[in-house]
């Protein structure tokens, strides 16, 4: 009983504020950053320092890396931007006018339609890549923003449709008979009524598509072929060879790379996370 | 009301599908239908196709290079899923049971802001990891251990797929640790009250409330894994190209050199098939003989 009581001075305290548990924790989270922060120490180097102490941070720092890689991949990221942003706007849109009608009404040939669609996602892009390609080609697509936009506004149906309709059914019921009787038509309920309150999910699936297409390597690496149309994580690749020796430029490229999607994390992290979850409901 | 006449009244409906089904009709059914199609073809893509039957097929099963690649691939894909399953659920176990509201909160998104990091940006940094003379693992295992414990990683078939089970260390995958702790948290506290007034505390909870309770995620990481992993080779196109020989090649970078490389559409079309029907067939066995939580008392 003494001993008891004697373990409940500093002792208790200290054990109650879970010591072991975060240093774990904070190992773990340090060895996760410790690329990305090297990225980052690497970028402002030039290149003795990063001959010889690349590991760790030195100084001065040369920000004047960041101009010369946006030299060089500036134009990839305006047109990653645009690739994947009218992508998600095709999605979002597309999406919404299918998952609406599947959603909340009843006609002939319902089912099997969205089964047809849903079905898609069981197609794996392995078996799809070599006759994606011979496609776009045939249809003289190579080489252009469009290759980096329709295939992929139809690659994000199948899911897009998934989620929407799911959410749109929840919908209460009420809402939509009050707008059709002060004489709204389908398209009128579906702008007013419908999209306004699903701005969360059209984000959240905004988001996923976004951050999917932003990734791509392989796709544009078999249809894009000119600077001009490169995305910026696709013309990463070509920029290590040739920039070979510019180390602190080349990472200075790395982490540009990354902050336009760190920026729309920063203010959408709800739904960017809402999003990375969701992804687990392909399947 | 017959089939016509509903389809007359809600003829305006189908308007709505138009935009989807135009694009899914070229960009999403044809490709499917014509990988099945050239796949029974020797064609280089240009010139007329020719009728070869299975030929490619029984090309694809005396085929060294893509035999050693599936090889390859279960090797990978074995530790992958062992430790993208394992990892992330000790770790959203940890932060489970962090007391701290406000820390608990932290660390999940500490594990998520390395996601916005583009993938390919972080293959392309571990290759200065493992650099073999000036990378950071070798000179740490020749601080510890002296000069032969430097390893040449990606530059010796013998130790090029443990590189690439090795990138990503500590493993700690962001979405992971969010599935997992979606599942921790929906279990009801009337649970864990119970098991302690039993004794169950620590790991003997883990393992008897805690680990079957999130087997439905457990499964779902497996079933995404799989199809993952079945077809991925975007890192060994990027760092090795499959070599040194054919060490780290993948199936599907056989497939994609076969097309891009080789102009061998016909063959290519038959890798991505058959990577198709093994994915198919792995899904189907995971989601009827691997039991989940909700599968069991359900």
């Amino acid at each position: 009983m003494e001993h008891v009581l004697t373990q409940t001075t500093w002792w208790a305290q200290f054990k109650k504020q879970q010591p072991v548990l975060h240093l774990i924790l904070w190992i773990l989270v340090i060895l996760t950053f410790y690329p990305f922060v090297a990225m980052l120490f690497m970028s402002v180097k030039d290149n003795p320092q990063f001959i010889h102490a690349r590991w760790v941070p030195t100084l001065p720092m040369h920000f004047v890396n960041y101009r010369y890689a946006w030299q060089a991949v500036g134009r990839y990221v305006w047109n990653s931007i645009f690739t994947s942003g009218v992508t998600a706007v095709g999605v979002v849109t597309f999406c919404s006018l299918s998952a609406y009608v599947f959603g909340r009404f009843e006609f002939p040939g319902k089912n099997f339609m969205y089964i047809m669609i849903i079905a898609l996602m069981m197609i794996p892009g392995v078996l799809t890549l070599v006759p994606s390609f011979i496609l776009v080609r045939d249809l003289g697509l190579l080489d252009s923003y469009w290759v980096l936009i329709l295939p992929w506004i139809a690659g994000g149906q199948p899911f897009g449709i998934l989620l929407l309709r799911t959410f749109f059914e929840g919908l209460p019921g009420e809402l939509f008979e009050s707008a059709r009787l002060d004489g709204a038509n389908e398209l009128g309920v579906l702008r007013q009524i419908v999209l306004p309150l699903s701005a969360p999910i059209l984000g959240t699936l905004a988001i996923m598509n976004v951050t999917g297409t932003w990734n791509a390597v392989i796709w544009p690496s078999v249809t894009i072929s000119s600077n001009k149309y490169k995305t910026i994580v696709f013309g990463l690749w070509g920029f290590q060879g040739q920039y070979y020796t510019s180390w602190g430029p080349l990472n200075a490229a790395y982490t540009i790379s990354a902050i336009p999607l760190l920026i729309m994390f920063a203010f959408t992290s709800k739904l960017f996370i809402q999003g990375l979850t969701s992804g687990a409901l392909k399947v | 009301m017959s089939v016509w006449q509903r389809l007359w009244r809600t003829k305006h409906l189908y308007l709505f599908l138009v935009p989807t089904f135009a694009l899914l009709l070229v960009f999403s059914y044809f490709p499917p239908i014509s990988a099945i199609y050239n796949s029974f073809f020797q064609w280089d893509g240009f010139r007329e196709r020719t009728f070869i039957g299975l030929q490619n097929f029984r090309e694809l099963f005396t085929d060294r290079v893509f035999m050693a690649s599936w090889k390859n691939l279960f090797i990978l894909l074995g530790f992958n899923l062992l430790i993208g399953i394992s990892v992330p659920l000790i770790v959203a176990e940890m932060i489970f049971n962090v007391a701290n509201d406000r820390w608990r909160y932290l660390y999940r998104l500490f594990f998520i802001i390395p996601m916005v990091v583009p993938g390919l940006v972080g293959t392309l940094l571990w290759r200065f990891i493992l650099d073999p003379n000036v990378g950071i693992v070798n000179i740490i295992l020749e601080a510890i251990g002296g000069p032969e414990w430097r390893q040449p990683w990606l530059g010796s078939p013998r130790t090029v797929l443990a590189s690439f089970v090795v990138m990503g260390f500590p493993w700690v995958s962001g979405v992971n640790v969010l599935i997992y702790l979606a599942g921790l948290q929906s279990i009801p506290q009337e649970i864990f009250d119970a098991s302690r007034m039993d004794g169950a505390e620590g790991v003997s909870r883990f393992f008897r409330i805690d680990l079957p309770l999130v087997m439905g995620q457990i499964k779902l990481l497996l079933i995404l894994g799989v199809i993952g992993g079945l077809q991925a080779y975007q890192a060994q196109l990027i760092l090795t190209n499959g070599g040194p020989g054919y060490s780290s090649m993948m199936p599907g970078l056989v497939m994609y050199q076969e097309a891009f490389s080789y102009n061998r559409i016909g063959y290519a079309s038959a890798i991505g098939l058959v990577t198709f029907i093994l994915i198919l067939g792995a899904t189907y066995i995971n989601m009827h003989y691997v039991k989940s939580a909700s599968d069991i008392t359900g």
